[in-house]
């Protein structure tokens, strides 16, 4: 019998916890989350929110039965399975955008219909290929006439501020917000900001007065919120407030440095003919086995991930250091409506598990559920650039995955002579029959095939 | 527009006053920037709707003496 499986991450709102059942991800209503959930069904909301794509598809279940006893007088929800789960700080800027544009959307569209959020977290977006989606229908209640909006300084914090500090800074959010998962404070930020950036009528209420205000109400003791609360805000001044966010969200800009890998795939050393080879490799493979979902390791902007798509495999997510070339492959997905999830990966320091008891956000090995894998010229990065022992990133990269490829990039292969000229070579146990054996104390080689002139080798592994 | 005003007096005069019982909770330069800003959107709906009466008073009198003058 499949084992009853609380998410560790649902804990906060007491009226209604995450479980998954059978491969099933399923919510039990406890008697606030039930009201909230009749309200919803009134009028037709629930299924307007569903059809407009801004909610999960979410189901009342019928047959209890099948659950533990104790909750069978419970209404019980089923939620539409995600294919992956990523979190904010694994966001591009242009994702961070589009997940904030979503929100407001639905907030101004839920508003219209006498509803409202109570929260604005933003891990309470998830992508969907390159669709974020809503899935926290328990954050939905009525609207009650003239109250403020309590998940302010939520989104500013969420959504609002690290854009800011992106757009005008050029300072990447995803470490700063890894490392504070309720994002990035306005007192920060107004911090970092210059005269000239304060200059706009929004930058200056939604930073400067607001962390001017939150200043002076954490030194001043008296101030009576509920004498202030008891005034109300008119609901004009509420959509207002959010269609104004939504139009200083939209003129936010990318300030783009040039990374290394910002246009790798147009610019990089290989040579046509290599290049359609490997092409062809990729091809080949997910030709063969089309994967339910693949991981694509040191994805770029996306062209094997692409391929994949194009041949087979139903959904893929990609992997990159580059916050450029994630942001590029995002856009390029949505051009081109792929189901394709790029973020942000450090291979040397992947996302860990983070938040209450270390339990709340997973970590990159505790999601891994990927029925194939692409590791293209990927592995080097690891070994000769981060000193990491060959049989452990050998171990590793097999470990995401029961089959994949991977490419072994030879020491004479220009980009490591470039590596090894500053470093020195200090790597004796790096070359291919080295590789070929790690790989076979992991997993069984299906095939060997050179891609370059340098010697570039793919293999192509699988662990049964 | 009266109202309004009474409002943020209230807001301003619990930001600077010392006289209230001590709560706070973390969202409270939020609320009360939601309040100024309530204000400030009521302010401009109100002047706008004025300038719009004085303007409307002002295109009146023009048509009225083109009108005389064409009599």
């Amino acid at each position: 019998m499949s084992q009853i499986e609380i998410d560790p991450g649902s804990f906060r709102d007491p009226a209604g916890q995450i479980f998954s059942y059978n491969n099933k991800i399923l919510r039990i209503l406890e008697n606030e989350g039930k009201s909230r959930f009749d309200f919803l069904k009134k009028n037709n909301l629930l299924e307007n929110c569903i059809s407009k794509d801004f909610l999960i598809q979410s189901n009342e279940l019928t047959d209890n039965n099948l659950i533990l006893d104790k909750f069978k007088n419970k209404t019980i929800l089923e939620h539409k399975k995600l294919d992956y789960i990523s979190y904010p700080y694994e966001w591009s800027f242009e994702q961070l955008k589009n997940a904030a544009i979503h929100h407001l959307d639905f907030h101004i569209y839920l508003l219209s219909n006498n509803a409202t959020l109570l929260d604005a977290s933003a891990f309470n977006i998830q992508y969907s290929g390159y669709k974020p989606i809503f899935i926290d229908i328990l954050s939905i209640k009525q609207y009650e006439d003239g109250e403020y909006w309590k998940a302010h300084k939520q989104f500013c914090e969420n959504f609002l501020n690290p854009l800011i500090l992106k757009s005008k800074k050029g300072l990447d959010f995803n470490n700063w917000f890894k490392g504070n998962l309720e994002g990035i404070t306005t007192k920060d930020l107004n911090a970092i900001l210059n005269f000239k950036d304060k200059f706009s009528y929004n930058i200056f209420t939604q930073v400067v007065l607001l962390d001017y205000l939150e200043q002076k109400a954490q030194k001043n003791k008296s101030i009576n919120i509920r004498k202030i609360k008891k005034k109300k805000f008119p609901k004009r001044s509420f959509v207002a407030m959010l269609n104004n966010l939504k139009k200083l969200i939209m003129s936010l800009e990318l300030k783009k440095s040039k990374t290394t890998w910002d246009d790798y795939s147009k610019n990089n050393t290989y040579k046509t003919e290599e290049e359609n080879l490997k092409k062809n490799i990729v091809k080949e493979f997910s030709n063969k086995y089309k994967f339910k979902i693949l991981a694509d390791l040191g994805c770029n902007d996306g062209v094997y991930s692409e391929i994949c798509l194009n041949n087979g495999s139903e959904y893929v997510v990609g992997f990159d250091y580059d916050l450029n070339a994630v942001n590029n492959a995002f856009k390029s997905a949505k051009q081109k409506k792929l189901n394709f999830l790029p973020l942000y990966f450090d291979a040397s320091n992947p996302s860990s598990n983070l938040g209450w008891a270390q339990n709340e956000r997973k970590g990159f090995m505790e999601r891994v559920n990927f029925s194939g894998m692409l590791s293209l010229a990927f592995e080097h990065h690891l070994s000769i650039a981060k000193n990491i022992p060959l049989d452990q990133v050998i171990e590793w990269h097999i470990r995401i995955a029961p089959r994949g490829l991977i490419e072994f990039v030879p020491k004479n292969d220009e980009t490591i002579k470039k590596m090894l000229t500053l470093k020195g070579d200090i790597f004796k146990d790096y070359n291919e029959q080295n590789f070929r054996n790690l790989i076979l104390k992991n997993a069984k080689i299906n095939s060997e095939k050179i891609v370059s002139n340098s010697g570039r080798k793919i293999f192509e592994y699988s662990k049964n | 527009m009266k109202k309004y005003f009474l409002q943020t007096v209230i807001v301003i005069f619990f930001i600077l006053s010392g006289t209230a019982n001590a709560y706070l909770d973390p969202g409270t330069g939020s609320i009360i920037l939601q309040a100024i800003l309530g204000f400030i959107a009521a302010s401009i709906a109100t002047a706008s709707f004025y300038w719009n009466k004085v303007k409307l008073f002002f295109i009146k009198l023009f048509k009225k003496d083109k009108k005389s003058e064409s009599n």
